[in-house]
């Protein structure tokens, strides 16, 4: 968790990079949609508006139309004109009672009427209905509809909403439509208001919308909390509704259409909050889609990480076994191109190392290989000298058979040791070499030595490594037979043990004590020319077959020394 | 691993839909989660048109409207019914609905409902008429001292240039807080007339009739007669009326009955006080709206009263107030 808090891990970068990435892309996303949202869904709410409100005005407008033509119906009865040309004081129950018939039958036709009267210049007046009374507190004449229907002189008066008071005991709201008749008097007709309340009603927008109605001056004509308004705890921006079609306040929508005929104007709210209604649910698609993405980049990063951070780990472990010496290759792996190329090339990189390796072990192998011909060489010279001073002196001797003997014997014990250059040779040469050397050095030290061979016939064509013997054989003249009183005895055998051939060369000299022992088993600290040549023997033993193969040396002083040989059993078919 | 990403997950997409609602607010008034309808409990619930409480619903359901907030009405179907009300209260109290707006029948009689319904958790308002209690959050009604004060103030100009000062009143139920609160108002303002003594008809109108016929006879120098609610200014227009003293007795009433406004126009009734029983509901279910939105309110709000001559009773802002749309 730490890592992935810190940034460090591959999976945490790309699972923080692709979060980021989604979230931006989702709030863009988001604003813009809102705005494309926002605007269609309030051009499409307005359109729905308008077309409430149109159709609310037309059918006002019909409304209107229709009182006119009562109106105009009213107005062309020749009995309207006859009552109002009468005097003031002249009465014509008839009269007044057959127009009264005909106002009546107007008013049935249509429920939304509250009354038809006519009010003549001539202070007649006919109602609609016989049980009706005009109210005599009622001071019509100072009433908007009847100054304004007289101003108008013949066109149509429509008035604000009002409480008609003229039928003595009834209240009630109404909209009036008053004409005045050829300077005679007006026809007023009261349409209830409660239709024109339920049409509004009606057609709200939205739950909480509702629609209000104003004049041309702003006041109120409808309003569903009129009470609220006059008392100033709602308020309308009725000022910029009469010069805007469309206004914003306070998140709601204030569209207004104009009522021809009246001149009202029809004034729709609706509420944002209602209008961005379904944007709501956009909102929580996104979240949704945003939450559906995070999951996927969960998984995907978990996923996409693995397959990068598994090889490479891999990679790691298998290049941490360099560290402790081992070079292997790591093998086929699952893993991307690049990482399967990386791996290629590392496995080429491990294998030119593995080869560049064993050329070194190889090299430095044949250069101690040829240190050790270099010692093998420096032997002879030192020996050669020594015989072919004992040639000389037997020359001068004049025993020439024994010059004969001893420089043949010298001639095979080169020729043995050169051998064509080969390290490997046959028991059997060999046994020839250190007989030779024998031969010579027992001419050289007469008397002071015998010896025996003894070699298993079986072995004899085995391989050995050559110049095994003849040290050895050195070592136990000049450290053991050379040096006592009595006539020494080198022995020499060659047996098989198991798959091993062991050979022992063994005197019955003075032997060595601790000291000579070991200036012998350590060449570092040796000055003696033997000394090096029986531990050059020991090494060039373990070199060629082994650790497991070399010499062992046994010596008790005042009785002798044997030193035995331990070398792989080889036949040599080629030999 | 996974869990943790998980965990990352859940975290960033909280983060991501708290940012998106915070980006793009709400505009508007946000909608309140009810767990049920908010029982409103009226006086006397009825529908007739131009009634006190019908009026009230109007504004009630304007509100609720507005606020979007779900509501039923309930109570007694006549105004005396404490009993009734006091048992519909206990019904209510046990469905536990988020608030309660009450019309108390009795100042006295339903303190102890009230105090049980906060008790069990539900807050009350109480419209129009309270109760001896500070527990309802809120009253919303007329303050009947100043409306009280505008009938005794009117009185006082109608007969500032009178000889004759001597003033009666006729009030409704004894010993009731509205009653005790309008008469000691009118009795402020008209310190500079003589206060003769006032009567009950315990809101009968035929009492009031016999009551103002007793006053014409017993004072013969009336002036003026102060009628505290509907019934009593209708009783007293009447019997006014009837006598034919509507030049010598001037009456000032409460209260706008379809006939009191006749009397008005005739000029039998000089003045009258009306109350604003629309903005009442209306502003009862905006408190409480605003209350269960978590909104401090006030312990008491005015709705206010008018003073109606027949001079202004045809004007446009007052119009509606006396004659509330309906048929």
């Amino acid at each position: 968790m730490k890592n992935t808090l810190r940034l460090k891990t591959l999976d945490s970068r790309i699972y923080l990079t692709f979060t980021i990435l989604i979230f931006i892309m989702i709030l863009i996303m988001q604003v813009v949609s809102y705005y494309s949202a926002s605007a269609s869904i309030r051009v499409n709410a307005i359109e729905t508006n308008r077309m409430l409100l149109n159709r609310l005005a037309t059918q006002l407008n019909f409304y209107l139309d229709d009182m006119e033509q009562i109106i105009d119906n009213v107005i062309i009865e020749e009995e309207v004109e006859q009552l109002l040309i009468l005097s003031e004081n002249e009465e014509n129950s008839v009269l007044s009672r057959d127009i009264e018939e005909k106002l009546s039958t107007f008013h049935k036709a249509r429920r939304d009427i509250f009354s038809i009267a006519i009010f003549g210049y001539n202070e007649h007046i006919v109602l609609d209905n016989s049980l009706a009374e005009l109210n005599e507190f009622a001071r019509y004449k100072e009433a908007p509809w009847y100054q304004g229907a007289a101003e108008l002189n013949g066109k149509p008066y429509v008035s604000s909403s009002y409480v008609q008071n003229i039928i003595k005991g009834k209240f009630s709201w109404v909209v009036s439509m008053s004409k005045e008749i050829r300077d005679l008097g007006i026809v007023l007709i009261d349409l209830k208001f409660i239709r024109i309340q339920e049409l509004c009603n009606s057609l709200t927008p939205g739950k909480k919308g509702y629609i209000f109605i104003v004049d041309q001056l702003g006041n109120y004509i409808y309003h569903p909390s009129q009470q609220l308004v006059y008392s100033g705890i709602k308020r309308e921006p009725v000022q910029s509704i009469l010069r805007n079609e469309t206004v914003f306040e306070e998140g709601k929508n204030y569209l207004s259409v104009t009522s021809e005929k009246s001149g009202w104007r029809i004034c729709s709210v609706s509420f944002e909050d209602e209008i961005m209604d379904s944007w709501k649910n956009v909102q929580y698609y996104y979240v949704f889609i945003g939450l559906i993405s995070f999951i996927i980049v969960g998984f995907a990063t978990t996923f996409i990480s693995q397959s990068i951070t598994k090889p490479v780990r891999t990679l790691c472990n298998a290049m941490k076994t360099v560290e402790s010496g081992e070079f292997h290759a790591i093998g086929e792996i699952q893993a991307t191109s690049e990482i399967q190329e990386l791996a290629y090339e590392y496995n080429i990189m491990i294998g030119k190392i593995n080869e560049l390796m064993q050329t070194i072990v190889s090299e430095q192998e044949s250069k101690r290989k040829s240190d050790l011909k270099a010692l093998q060489a420096q032997i002879n010279p030192h020996f050669l000298y020594n015989t072919l001073d004992s040639i000389i002196w037997m020359g001068e001797m004049n025993r020439s058979d024994d010059v004969v003997r001893m420089t043949s014997a010298l001639s095979k014990l080169f020729r043995i040791s050169i051998s064509k250059g080969k390290e490997i040779i046959s028991i059997k040469d060999e046994i020839h070499h250190v007989t030779s050397y024998l031969t010579i050095q027992e001419m050289r030290y007469k008397d002071k030595f015998n010896y025996t061979i003894d070699i298993d016939e079986e072995i004899m064509h085995c391989k050995t490594l050559k110049i095994t013997l003849q040290p050895l054989v050195e070592n136990s003249i000049y450290h053991g037979v050379k040096s006592v009183d009595y006539e020494g005895l080198i022995e020499i055998t060659g047996r098989r043990v198991d798959d091993n051939i062991i050979l022992k060369v063994s005197d019955n000299g003075k032997g060595m004590n601790k000291e000579e022992l070991d200036a012998i088993l350590n060449t570092n600290t040796s000055k003696t020319r033997q000394g090096t040549g029986v531990m050059n023997v020991h090494e060039r033993v373990r070199l060629y077959f082994g650790d497991s193969y070399g010499l062992e040396f046994n010596s008790i002083e005042g009785i002798g020394t044997e030193i035995t040989v331990k070398i792989p059993y080889m036949e040599d078919e080629v030999l | 691993m996974k869990k943790r990403y998980l965990i990352f997950l859940s975290i960033s997409a909280a983060a991501i839909l708290l940012f998106v609602l915070t980006v793009f607010p709400d505009k508007g008034s946000p909608k309140l989660k009810l767990s049920s309808p908010i029982p409103v409990i009226l006086k006397a619930n009825t529908s007739k048109p131009f009634d006190f409480w019908s009026v009230i619903k109007r504004g009630v359901t304007e509100a609720s409207r507005e606020f979007d907030m779900e509501f039923y009405f309930t109570g007694p179907e006549f105004e005396k019914d404490t009993e009734l009300q006091a048992k519909i209260m206990e019904e209510i109290i046990k469905d536990k609905p988020p608030l309660i707006i009450l019309a108390a029948t009795e100042y006295e009689g339903m303190v102890k409902n009230v105090e049980d319904a906060v008790k069990a958790g539900i807050p009350v308002i109480t419209i129009d008429s309270g109760v001896n209690s500070d527990v309802p959050i809120s009253f919303i009604a007329t303050d009947n001292m100043e409306a009280g004060r505008k009938a005794g103030y009117a009185m006082s100009e109608i007969l500032k240039k009178s000889d004759n000062r001597k003033i009666a009143i006729v009030s409704y139920v004894k010993n009731t807080a509205t009653a005790i609160d309008r008469e000691n108002g009118v009795r402020e303002t008209t310190k500079d007339l003589e206060y003769l003594e006032t009567r009950f008809c315990n809101g009968d109108r035929q009492k009031a009739y016999e009551i103002t016929l007793e006053l014409i006879e017993k004072y013969n120098d009336l002036a003026g007669i102060i009628a505290l609610n509907e019934p009593s200014a209708l009783g007293v227009a009447q019997a006014i009326d009837d006598t034919g003293k509507k030049d010598t007795i001037k009456v000032v009433g409460f209260d706008n009955a379809p006939e009191e406004m006749e009397y008005l126009e005739k000029g039998v009734l000089k003045a009258i006080v009306i109350q604003k029983p629309f903005n009442m509901g209306y502003l009862s279910m905006k408190t409480a709206y605003e209350y269960l939105s978590g909104k401090t309110v006030e312990t008491f709000i005015n709705t206010g009263s008018l003073l109606i001559t027949v001079e202004n009773m045809y004007h446009q802002e007052l119009q509606e107030v006396l004659f509330p749309f309906g048929e």
